[in-house]
């Protein structure tokens, strides 16, 4: 009877045990020597390192700086894929021409890593904020279309048909059937967009980057300063967490009826 | 007297009729993707049928005879291979607001409320609020949903939601009402409510119908014509159901009925059985 009664517990319970039991054992295996300082520091160690980045920041620049940069830099490409992306990709989905007119080069698109491009941004931008911005653009205008694209491609066709019969111009069809039909694809696609993006960043941040989380954790590596290069791994963590928290927020805000269907 | 008119009307050589048919199909044939190639699909053959006006006729055989691109057709979704499709002796150009639809797949439009969904058609043509909105409410409530104006669809039962659109197609004031097999998902009880009120509303508004339906006592039930499709889709067999509307439950055990439905489930099975046996070649 007890018995049943503990496994019964909130599901949340169980989420908080999952992470009490790897703090648990983080504590021990570091507290009890079992792996060196160096390879992966106490929670105390990083607690204390947190403390110091907070008060003196990190190469001349507070701890807050380095995040904020990274997401000014993320945000904007984000930004700017999104909202070329998103419109050209209801238009794509909606129109078969231009669908199949930009179908062969999205395909081919889609399956590079976006990281590969990082040599050509440098080149054709330099080492500044542009072609950091242009790269995250360019991730975000892939996935933002490419989804954009099928939820309009996939508009049920009895809705176009009920439209049609309802009297809807094709104008109307478009703004009032195909796009609300479309927002929930198009949720799915800006958050893979924004999860990106934020990889993207810390990549494209290793190269020639003054600043950012990206720089930190590089930076940090080769000076073998590696308290600080796991509070930049858990950084990058926590603010991903919280990005697509506010992506999954807007989406329960504006695609209500989704939740039930 | 309008009884005898229908009776004539509906054999294939009346073509002089003295009411001219709301729908015709005149020798229609419809076939999906281009002939000859291995995935064409021959879905009408040769239908040749005429519906007068505030008729309800509804439409039985077995699956894939042909009824919802019939529908289609009328509705002006699809355009026929051959043949004419006529609404009031002009050829159907595509879709109009003097046909309206009610769907069996979802159709309602999940991001707007129930009354929106409802006047969404003469919103978009520019008409005022204050024109329709009462109109609306109105039809809301004699469908037995005044309460439910402000719900999302997916707040509404299966039934209720075969209502707001039952509503939002009649709000345009259409001449036809086209319904692919509208109630086909509902359970017993809700249907025959559903069929009780598609009757009520019928003596309202008095629209032609075409009811397409796989219940042979629903197609009964509902209709002053029963006509039954064979594979591919042309008429194979045809009563009229010379019964007063509007009906209620008690029609469904008179002598009547009972025998009109269990002469059109024979045809029905007949037209399965037959299409079956055409398919064993081909698989
Ligand atoms: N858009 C389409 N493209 C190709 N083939 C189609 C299309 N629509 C229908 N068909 C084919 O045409 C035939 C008739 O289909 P239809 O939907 O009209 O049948 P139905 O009588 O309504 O069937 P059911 O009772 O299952 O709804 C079927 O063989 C179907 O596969
Ligand atoms: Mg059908």
């Amino acid at each position: 009877m007890s018995r049943a009664s503990a496994l019964r517990l909130p599901t949340w319970a169980w989420s908080l045990l999952g992470l009490a039991t790897v703090a648990a054992a983080w504590t021990l295996v570091t507290n009890l020597g079992w792996v060196t300082e160096t390879y992966l520091p106490s929670p105390q160690r990083l607690g204390g390192e947190l403390l110091t980045l907070l008060e003196r920041g990190y190469r001349g620049a507070p701890l807050h700086e380095h995040i904020g940069i990274s997401l000014w830099r993320t945000l904007s490409g984000f930004a700017v894929g999104a909202l070329l992306g998103v419109p050209l990709g209801l238009f794509t989905g909606h129109n078969r021409t231009a669908g199949a007119l930009v179908a062969p080069l999205v395909a081919f698109l889609r399956p590079i890593p976006p990281i590969a491009f990082i040599p050509m941004a440098v080149l054709y931008f330099g080492l500044g904020e542009t072609g950091k911005v242009v790269l995250i653009a360019f991730t975000a205008f892939n996935y933002a279309q490419l989804n954009a694209h099928a939820g309009a491609a996939g508009v049920p066709e009895s809705y176009l048909r009920a439209a049609r019969s309802m009297g809807l111009s094709e104008r109307q069809i478009f703004w009032r059937v195909i796009v609300p039909a479309a927002v929930p694809q198009i949720f799915t696609g800006l958050k893979v967009a924004m999860a990106l993006s934020w990889a993207v960043v810390v990549a494209a941040e290793l190269v020639g980057a003054q600043r950012g989380i990206g720089f930190m954790i590089s930076d940090a590596a080769q000076l073998f300063r590696i308290p600080v290069v796991f509070i930049g791994i858990a950084c990058i963590g926590v603010i991903g967490l919280l990005l697509n928290a506010a992506l999954n927020a807007l989406q329960r805000y504006l695609v209500h009826w989704e939740r039930h269907a | 007297m309008q009884q005898a008119l229908k009776q004539i009307d509906s054999t294939p050589a009346a073509k002089a009729a003295p009411v001219p048919p709301r729908i015709e199909f005149r020798a229609v044939s419809k076939r999906y993707g281009s002939a000859g190639k291995a995935d064409s699909v021959l879905a009408i053959d040769g239908l040749q049928l005429s519906i007068a006006p505030g008729e309800i006729v509804s439409v039985l055989g077995p699956t894939g005879c042909g009824k919802s691109s019939a529908l289609n057709l009328i509705a002006g979704f699809e355009t026929p291979s051959s043949g004419a499709v006529l609404v009031d002796s002009r050829p159907v150009t595509g879709p109009g607001l003097d046909r309206a639809v009610v769907f069996q797949q979802p159709a309602l439009f999940p991001w707007l409320r129930v009354i929106d969904n409802v006047t969404l058609g003469l919103k978009c043509r520019g008409a005022k609020p204050a024109d329709y909105l009462d109109r609306a409410h109105q039809l809301l409530a004699r469908v037995g949903l005044a309460h439910a104006a402000r719900r999302y669809p997916y707040q509404l039962s299966g039934g209720m939601r075969q209502r707001v659109q039952i509503a939002r197609a009649l709000l345009g004031q259409p001449d036809i009402l086209l319904m692919d097999e509208p109630f086909g998902a509902l359970d017993y009880q809700t249907r025959l409510a559903m069929q009780e009120l598609l009757l009520d509303l019928w003596s309202e508004f008095r629209p032609t119908v075409l009811f397409i339906t796989h219940d042979v006592g629903e197609a009964v039930f509902v209709a002053d014509r029963v006509v039954v499709l064979g594979r591919p889709g042309r008429v194979k067999h045809e009563v009229t159901v010379p019964a007063p509307k509007p009906r209620d439950r008690s029609f469904l055990t008179k002598p009547l009925f009972v025998e009109l439905q269990a002469q059109l489930l024979d045809a029905v099975q007949r037209e399965a059985r037959l299409g079956l046996v055409s398919q064993v070649p081909n698989a």
